[in-house]
């Protein structure tokens, strides 16, 4: 039963990344459907199977070794000959010391006879993410595409879906997989999915960028190789499981270490937050891929799966420290910036810190809150960056500035968009909760909850600014908008998601959460309570009083809506209102007509890119400097 | 929920906002003597909450009074946590869904001078969430945890350990009582430039609507100060009350400052002495608790 599925799971993306290169274009919108449909149906049989160890025995282990082992030299080989073939030296250098590292492993480093698949409820969880927020972002990308390629004059469309599905069987593999090696074969085909996918412009920006984040994850890969190294020959582990329950904790704090700086060039903590940057130059489909269900979730589930190997240690401290540290910088970088994408971008990488700093922290209540984040910021980013991409089809734009009367103009997708931030930073949603477990179970540590204290507040001012940009009715005339299924469905869907994830957040925790924090760390989360309410030993979050009052203004607005006849009038614009024209221009000094505008605040000279991303690299460095020597010492 | 529980409840739906009606009043009877005038009858922020609800209801934008009604029950609901005593972190995280909802209310007009006003709020939360959040730290750190319960059964006054917090909580509370020098995203006073900032576009109930929640809001927030010195209820409100007062002082002999100003004062001045305060609880290792 789980055999089958598990197979199923990694070979079904496969045979639709197959299937999008043999059938023509217009059959494109069905297959993304039927994709999501069994991606779908897939995740939720393998959560119905239970959690188990799948074993892969002779005589299919022997093949399927050596297939492993091919893809391996395959994606090595690829990689050299695309960096010397677009004279990328650095890369090339990375490449060759991968392709180093290679050898040694297969030539000296102790063999395995088997491998295996460890399917717990953290991998449940990250399948449900893979397959189903995957799959309806490929459903989106069928709407998207077409008119994407149009203003490009591209027509690479067959390279893009087959990317994206291998990308999501190599996701699926990648998570259910234990055998380290086999890990480190899908680790390195997610990063060279990633490559194909950023450079799809094939633009000289495209490929610039493309490069950079090949060479970032081909660092961190290096530093992955590097622990499966040492970890074969001095401790003789060759799986996940094995690190998590190796009595040798202290001695095992280099690789463990080394695993985690592989982690986090993944998920693109500083110092390599820049490929993420540079990766939104793809299709907006592509960023939203890699910023919520695949690409940088692997580093954070490497991160929370090696949990026991570092919690309650000097390392797991630095690795909190570390975390907390992106996470308020990155915030205070997306308060400066006004291109949407830029700060979904940084958003993203301060909430995959805030997982960090919760998984280094190691109380159970801490990783709790980091696995639920997983899920939880998974949707919502997902949503929003589907939404910045349709909004940027709608107005041509990615400033948030340009954003503004946007409810007039798209007033769904306004609302599902709004709905995406609402959840990113206020209660009762679930990226809330979860930041509202993670700052109890971090206030043990001074400087991450006082990190984590300022993050918050800067992530509360720049959603606020968004939000308030697209929600600003204008005077302008309303832009026509098509509305498309496949493009409607899946933001809809992750809409959907989120209020019913938020509401069953308990129901999820007791099913998910519990069970893999008292594997991960043996003890479970001193939560108790029931549906609508949390209570830790040191707090209580009654989400579902929130969601009562909610639903209460909602209805009292409408039940009180028509006792005051509203009466629509221009806004007032001290008496210089233009009234014979269009009311939106005011009279200015020499008798003339100039149209309002005002701007957000953004706070340039002070969370500029140009002031804080040094100051970042520098203290990024130091702190990874520290793990390190912390794994030495 | 016991029958208590129910007339907690009644009581302060009802009597919150006379409270706060009284103290909108006195705030602006004293401003009056302040400047040399006679000033108004107490009850006249009612008489002028009553007169708005029936005027007409004279709108911009479809939805804008739909932030109001969001603002209004928000305000509510964390006041009513707070005599609850919930979680603290969790009251912040609540109160924090009626500021924004009264900032994006604002900004939803599309109004230039809404707008300004509120990107100028927005700017605000910068400099005082942070402070209310290390606040929340603080009580953990001094009673193990963040429910309010256990604070009342404490054996010393918070305010004796908490010296400097306090301090910053005055300039939070003077910042979003929005009194001067910080008043620069709405107004009580007719001496803003900004028209009435955030609030420019409201008129007739849904300002009502806002003034409502204003009241329910001074309550939360001396409420806040309260916390302080919750042992002994008495002193509690007389913290309360003091703070209220310097605040309405403060608002008549200060001049408006730039937004950039406020920033600078809350991260330099107030962020490091609240995080001493908090350096200072980590090392001692106080505990309020018996």
């Amino acid at each position: 039963m789980i055999e089958n599925t598990v197979m199923l799971l990694i070979t079904v993306p496969i045979l639709f990344s197959l299937l999008f290169v043999a059938l023509p274009k217009s059959l494109y919108k069905y297959l993304a459907w039927a994709f999501f449909i069994i991606g779908a149906a897939l995740s939720v049989n393998l959560v119905l199977d239970g959690t188990g160890v799948v074993p892969i025995g002779e005589p299919s282990f022997a093949m399927l070794e050596n297939v492993v082992l091919i893809l391996e030299v395959l994606v090595i080989l690829y990689i050299l000959a695309v960096s010397a073939k677009y004279k990328n030296w650095p890369t090339l250098g990375l490449g060759i010391i991968s392709a180093a590292l290679f050898a040694y492993t297969y030539t000296s480093v102790p063999k395995v006879e088997s491998a295996s698949f460890n399917i717990d409820q953290l991998s449940q969880v990250m399948i449900l993410i893979v397959n189903i927020i995957g799959t309806a972002i490929i459903l989106f990308a069928t709407g998207y595409m077409d008119q994407y390629e149009e203003h490009r004059h591209l027509n690479r469309q067959k390279t893009f879906y087959f990317t994206m599905s291998f990308f999501l069987a190599a996701m699926n593999g990648l998570v259910m997989v234990d055998t380290l090696g086999w890990l480190f074969l899908f680790w390195e085909i997610t990063t060279l999915c990633s490559f194909v996918l950023i450079s799809y412009n094939q633009d000289e920006e495209g490929i610039n960028n493309g490069f950079r984040a090949l060479a970032l994850n081909l660092l961190g890969g290096i530093a992955f190789s590097g622990a499966i190294i040492l970890l074969g020959t001095n401790f003789d582990i060759s799986t996940l499981s094995g690190i998590q329950t190796s009595s040798s904790a202290t001695l095992l704090a280099l690789p463990v270490a080394l695993l985690c700086i592989g982690g986090f060039a993944k998920s693109a903590q500083m110092p390599f937050q820049s490929w993420l940057l540079g990766a939104m130059v793809a299709p907006t489909p592509v960023s939203a891929l890699l910023h919520s269900s695949t690409m940088v979730n692997a580093g954070v589930y490497l991160i929370v799966k090696l949990v026991p190997a570092y919690a309650g240690t000097s390392l797991g401290t630095a690795i909190a420290v570390y975390g907390s540290f992106t996470f308020v910088m990155c915030s205070a970088l997306a308060l400066s910036q006004r291109n949407a994408k830029r700060v979904l971008a940084y958003s993203t990488i301060a909430n995959l810190g805030l997982i960090i700093a919760s998984a280094g922290i190691g109380t159970p209540l801490a990783v709790a809150a980091a696995i639920m984040l997983i899920l939880f910021h998974a949707i919502s980013k997902a949503l929003l960056f589907l939404c910045t991409g349709e909004i940027e089809h709608t107005i041509g734009s990615r400033d948030i500035e340009d954003m503004s009367g946007l409810i007039k103009k798209a007033p769904l997708l306004t609302t599902l968009a709004a709905l995406g931030m609402v959840s990113m930073l206020l209660p009762p949603f679930g990226v809330l909760l979860t930041k509202w477990v993670s700052m109890e179970a971090a206030s043990s540590n001074p400087i991450v909850i006082v990190f984590l204290i300022l993050g918050s507040a800067l992530t509360t001012v720049y959603y606020a600014k968004w939000l308030g940009t697209i929600l600003s009715s204008s005077m302008d005339k309303n832009a026509v908008h098509h509305k498309k299924p496949e493009t409607y469905f899946p933001l809809s869907f992750l809409g959907l998601s989120i209020v019913v994830t938020s509401i069953f957040v308990f129901t999820i925790y007791d099913y998910f959460i519990r069970p893999q924090v008292e594997i991960l760390i043996k003890t479970a989360p001193a939560i108790t309570g029931q549906a609508g309410q949390f209570t830790s030993e040191i707090g209580a979050f009654a989400y579902a009083a929130i969601f009562v009052v909610l639903a209460l203004a909602v209805l009292i607005y409408f039940a009180t809506k028509n006792m005051f006849t509203p009466r629509k009038a221009n806004y007032y614009m001290c008496g210089e209102n233009n009234l014979e024209k269009d009311g939106l221009m005011f009279r200015n000094g020499i008798c003339s007509y100039d149209k309002s505008s005002v701007s957000n605040i953004y706070l340039q000279n002070t969370f500029g890119e140009s002031k804080l991303t040094m100051l970042g690299y520098v203290i990024s460095l130091i702190l990874i400097g520290i793990a390190l020597a912390g794994g030495v010492l | 929920m016991n029958m208590n529980d129910v007339l907690t409840v009644v009581l302060v739906l009802i009597g919150a906002p006379i409270l706060g009606c009284l103290a909108s009043g006195i705030d602006r009877r004293i401003t009056a003597r302040l400047q040399g005038r006679v000033g108004p009858p107490i009850l006249q922020p009612y008489y002028d909450v009553k007169k708005l609800l029936s005027k007409d209801n004279m709108i911009v934008n479809a939805s804008q009074n739909f932030y109001v009604v969001v603002y209004l029950f928000f305000i509510i609901l964390s006041l009513l946590m707070l005599v609850f005593k919930a979680d603290i972190l969790m009251i912040i995280f609540v109160y924090t869904v009626a500021s924004l909802a009264l900032i994006v209310g604002g900004m939803s007009t599309g109004s230039p001078y809404a707008r300004v006003g509120s990107s100028r709020e927005i700017m605000a939360i910068l400099a005082y969430e942070p402070i209310l959040i290390l606040y929340a730290l603080a009580i953990y750190l001094l009673t193990g945890t963040f429910k309010l319960s256990v604070l009342v059964n404490a054996s010393t006054p918070l305010l004796v350990y908490t010296p400097l917090i306090f301090i910053a909580m005055l300039v939070v509370l003077n910042i979003k009582l929005k009194k001067s020098p910080f008043d620069y995203s709405t107004s009580h006073h007719a001496h803003q430039e900004l028209v009435k900032g955030m609030t420019t576009e409201y008129s007739g109930p849904g300002f009502a609507g806002i003034e409502i929640a204003h009241f329910y809001e001074y309550v939360f927030l001396t409420g806040l100060i309260f916390l302080f010195w919750a042992v002994n209820p008495l002193i509690g409100v007389l913290i309360s009350i003091a703070a209220y007062l310097l605040v309405i002082v403060i608002d008549n002999i200060t001049a408006r400052v730039y937004w950039q100003w406020m920033l600078k004062l809350s991260w330099s001045v107030l962020l490091i002495i609240s995080i001493i305060n908090i350096a200072f609880l980590y090392v001692s290792k106080a505990t309020i608790m018996v």
